[in-house]
């Protein structure tokens, strides 16, 4: 995937509004962070090298692998289109969780964006829920694209309340690679992340069965698959659709609450190891 | 940017009634948006697609059974109502019978109509017969046998000769899952024979008996394998123009003692009169063949009355399954081919089966039917037990089918259609001593046959099926579907192999294939290689197969066997020298031609050679081809043992009608 370019013009100045000659309140907490998510988003949409890869990507695979090659074909209980809207769901939220942290954080921390927004009235938690949200949003809309693809052209027909579950399941599946995306964004510099990052999703994601299911990967891979993030996702979402899971659903649900943890202190680690230093 | 400039300050107008109102349109902006959204994405999740609603999603989808039950016939607990009922033994009048749970209940009389209750499912039988499901006494089961016999309503068939290994795992099956969608098979497991005799050419290894074994010990191994009964052949070859060793009649008495001690029965395999008295004499329960080459006589008779020796020899009357249908196939009048036209099984029958009716044993052996059909007739008189078998899937047979072909057999030798109903159903349970089934009575498994018509009048009707039942299950009785086989390719004479490159061929798989009895369990070996343009056949033939050889071998369509249309050839050709093992002298080699109609046996012709080149040519006439269908040839050694060295090259397929004829 490609590089990250953020541009300081583009973004607009932190929140507070000054208006003291009036004694009107400050604005709210909740003003605040959603103020900061309005801003990461529109930064993020005006970034055509995230938007449109992490995005079309995806798209564009589940369009190959499910649409063309699946055409006509199962996949066990169920279609390979359908089988596939599943894993490529998957796949497209945890590129947006990875490029968005990971990549994100690791250039800004390299622009000292981030010392910069140390040195204001917002409290850091916004500036990671507003990436948080960022990433969500674009999870949500990756997954309505997929879903509007499957159903068009795969012939993809699941419940309502089926539908409802798998975006769902998805979309807060992006969560536990937010916490993954932000330790890697931490721990690599901007000139690494990308090329890290790639190294990581790719081969992860393939290697967990979400581009070919994992009864097709040869067996060694098969057994490696549940100790990688994305294969927990996978199931899980798999589980939605109706394809018995290879590993209890609460094994997947602990397995990827664990790497949630995991993020989280390697992120946390990192920043502690960040302060005092402009570049990582 | 002075503009912007302005912008900013007019933005940040100080009038709180103006930021208020500003916050307010810009709070019913958002609120709308937000309404916006939310109804988009409502209205997106309500127009995905949902699957149809007859349940065909890609959802988890239920995959279609299999198909082996008739879906509008009741299971388990119905009535067949106002049909005429044979029992077995005898017919009882236009009765209803009551099925529950897959056990016969109740059946009706004269006297006592019964009482059926409203919401049991009812058969109609009005105008037809019901009889118990058939039994046949004499089969090879392994393979589709047993599936194909249920779709001629035999539910049970007596398996003579099959690895006790897969026997085991069938009977383990039919324990627990009753098998419905196959006839219940019992079976012998290895059958007892001495080494190279009658048995031991089918390519299973079977532990053979000799003069020292302990026929005892032997008989424990099979009962522990599992064997429902034991099976002895006593086979001389004599009237199949073969000469084979066989069981001498003390190891015979032995091994049918030893198997009444074990608590099973014992049956013998026979190939003539003279055998068929010594096995009776020898205190055999049954015999599974009868003979063609002799008239019976007294002795025989008698030899088939209780032995009365009061050490374990038999008690009662032996059985005998005359197997007419194999006897005619044997004798060269089998009717198998007509009988595969018969419109009321030919829709039934897979096209492997009509194959096998159609197909001769390639030879004729001694005697005729009447002989057979005399000893049927006098053994029935004097009280022996006839029991019906079909010896399928030999040649002239089919499974399932070919049960019913033998009840007008029987019938034609002299037997009442009642009495030859019996022999399909309640005399062989009697005798193998199988007391769920072969009678409609209470308590005995409701294995069902419902057929139109009345076979007491004429037993062919048996092939009118209207409904089969295995313990109370319907059974499918259509054939399964087949794939259409390949056009037999048509060959053109031509060369077939000048060996410039190796084993190659022009023709079917395309190559020579080095080919020896081994694979029957025999030790005679062969290496070819293909040296200067020409290929040696270099091996040793050795005793251990009755029928050795060893070999060049190609396939002429494909590695099924499957023919090729040679019609358009007459002969095979090719140029052979001798080698150098038996110091150049001349020596015989052998070509054989497989063919579906030889059956297993290929058509074989020898010529001789010797140290210098010489042209061959073998007609497919002499070859015992006269339907130009081929599936392969062999070119190897003679039946001597001893090593062998042969040339070949140039093999060629010549044109029929003389075009081309060879120089010899």
């Amino acid at each position: 995937m490609t590089a990250h370019d953020t541009t300081l013009t583009a973004t607009p100045g932190p929140a507070s509004t000054p208006t003291p000659a009036t004694g009107a309140p400050r604005r709210s907490l909740a003003h605040l962070f959603a103020l900061e998510w309005k801003y990461e988003l529109l930064k993020t949409l005006r970034m055509p090298a995230y938007a449109i890869p992490t995005i079309a990507f995806p798209c564009l695979f589940y369009a190959f692998f499910g649409l063309a090659f699946g055409a006509g074909r199962g996949a066990g209980p169920t279609t390979m289109a359908t089988y596939l809207l599943a894993t490529y769901g998957a796949f497209g939220v945890i590129g947006t969780a990875l490029f968005g942290f990971g990549v994100g954080v690791a250039t800004e921390r390299g622009q000292g964006w981030m010392l910069l927004k140390r040195a204001t009235p917002m409290p850091p938690l916004a500036y990671f829920a507003a990436k948080t949200g960022t990433a969500l949003a674009f999870s949500a809309v990756l997954v309505l694209a997929l879903f509007a693809l499957g159903g068009a052209f795969g012939g993809v027909a699941l419940t309502t309340a089926t539908w409802l579950a798998l975006f769902a399941t998805l979309v807060a599946g992006a969560l536990p690679f937010c916490a993954l995306g932000l330790a890697l964004g931490y721990v690599c510099g901007p000139n690494s992340a990308p090329a890290i990052v790639n190294l990581f999703y790719l081969p992860a994601s393939f290697a967990s069965g979400l581009w070919i299911p994992v009864p097709a990967l040869p067996g060694w891979l098969q057994e490696s698959a549940p100790w990688l993030p994305p294969y927990h996702l996978g199931q899980l979402a798999l589980a939605v659709i109706g394809v018995e899971p290879r590993t209890p659903v609460a094994t997947s649900v602990a397995a990827l609450a664990g790497w949630t943890v995991a993020g989280v202190v390697v992120a946390l680690w990192a920043y502690r190891r960040d302060t005092g230093k402009t570049y990582g | 940017m002075s503009a912007k400039h302005d912008r900013r300050r007019r933005d940040e107008s100080t009038d709180p009634g103006e930021d208020a109102g500003r916050r307010r349109r810009r709070g019913v902006l958002l609120g709308a948006m937000a309404a916006g959204v939310a109804a988009a994405l409502t209205a997106f999740f309500l127009l995905l697609p949902t699957p149809a609603a007859d349940g065909q999603g890609d959802g988890a989808a239920e995959e279609a059974a299999p198909g082996r039950t008739a879906p509008d016939l009741p299971s388990g607990t119905f009535a067949v109502t106002g049909a005429r009922v044979f029992d077995g033994e005898r017919s009882l009048g236009t009765v209803d019978v009551l099925v529950e749970d897959g056990l016969v209940v109740a059946v009706g009389s004269a006297d006592s109509p019964l009482r059926i209750a409203g919401d049991v499912p009812r058969v109609d039988g009005t105008g037809r017969t019901l009889l118990p499901g058939l039994i046949d006494s004499h089969v090879h089961a392994m393979g589709a046998g047993p599936e194909q016999a249920l779709r001629f309503g035999v539910t049970t068939v007596m398996d003579m000769f099959a690895d006790p290994e897969w026997a085991a795992a069938l009977r383990a099956e039919q324990a627990a899952h009753g098998n419905p969608g196959a006839a219940d098979v019992f079976s012998a497991g290895y059958l007892a024979t001495v080494a190279g005799g009658h048995g031991t050419q089918f390519g299973l290894t079977v532990p053979t008996l000799d003069a020292d074994t302990d026929a005892d010990a032997w008989v424990a191994a099979r009962v522990a394998e599992g064997s429902d009964f034991i099976k002895i052949v006593v086979e001389d070859g004599h009237t199949l123009g073969r000469e084979m060793r066989t069981l001498g009649a003390d190891q015979v008495a032995e091994l049918a003692r030893a198997a009444r001690a074990h608590g099973v029965p014992s049956v013998a395999h026979v190939g003539s009169r003279a055998e068929a008295e010594m096995a009776l004499a020898a205190g055999v329960d049954g015999l599974v063949h009868l003979f063609l080459d002799e008239a019976p006589d007294d002795a025989l008779v008698a030899a088939a009355g209780p032995t009365g020796d009061g050490e374990g020899g038999r008690e009662g009357f032996a059985f005998a399954v005359p197997t007419l249908t194999v006897l005619a196939s044997v004798a060269g009048v089998g009717a198998g081919e007509g009988y595969a036209e018969d419109p009321r099984v030919a829709d039934r029958l897979t096209r492997g089966q009509v194959a096998g009716l159609r197909r001769s044993f390639g030879i004729e052996a001694e005697g005729e039917m009447a002989n057979a059909h005399a000893a049927v007739r006098r053994l029935a008189a004097a009280g022996v037990p006839i029991l019906a078998g079909s010896d399928a899937p030999n040649p002239g047979t089919a499974h399932g089918a070919s049960l019913h072909h033998e009840l007008e057999l029987l019938v034609a030798a002299g037997l009442s259609p009642s009495e030859a109903l019996t022999a399909a159903t309640a005399a062989p349970a009697a005798a193998f001593g199988l007391d769920d089934r072969g009678r409609i009575a209470p308590g005995r498994r409701a294995d069902l046959v419902l057929v139109a018509g009345d076979p007491t009048a004429d037993v062919t009707a048996t092939r009118d099926l209207v409904a089969v039942w295995k313990a109370g299950l319907p059974a499918d009785l259509a054939k399964p579907q087949e794939a259409e086989p390949e056009a037999a390719p048509v060959i053109e004479p031509g060369l077939v192999s000048d060996f410039e490159a190796g084993n190659e061929a022009s023709l079917g798989i395309r190559h020579w294939a080095p080919s020896t009895d081994q694979r029957m369990g025999g030790q005679s070996t062969v290496d070819l290689d293909a040296i200067d343009g020409a290929l040696r056949i270099r091996g040793e033939v050795r005793p251990g197969f009755p029928y050795p050889w060893a070999g060049a071998f190609l396939m002429t369509h494909n590695a099924q066997m499957e023919p090729a249309d040679l019609s358009a050839v007459g002969a095979i050709a090719f140029r052979a020298r001798g080698g150098e093992t038996g110091g150049g002298a001349s020596r015989v080699l052998r070509v054989m031609a497989f063919a579906p109609a030889l059956g297993m046996t290929p058509g074989m012709r020898t010529v001789e050679v010797t140290g210098e080149w010489r042209r061959h040519e073998v007609p497919l006439a002499d070859l015992g081809i006269t339907d130009g269908q081929v599936s392969a040839f062999l070119i190897g050694s003679d039946v001597q043992p001893g090593p062998f060295e042969l040339w070949i090259d140039d093999v060629e397929l010549v044109a029929a009608e003389g075009a081309g004829g060879g120089r010899r």
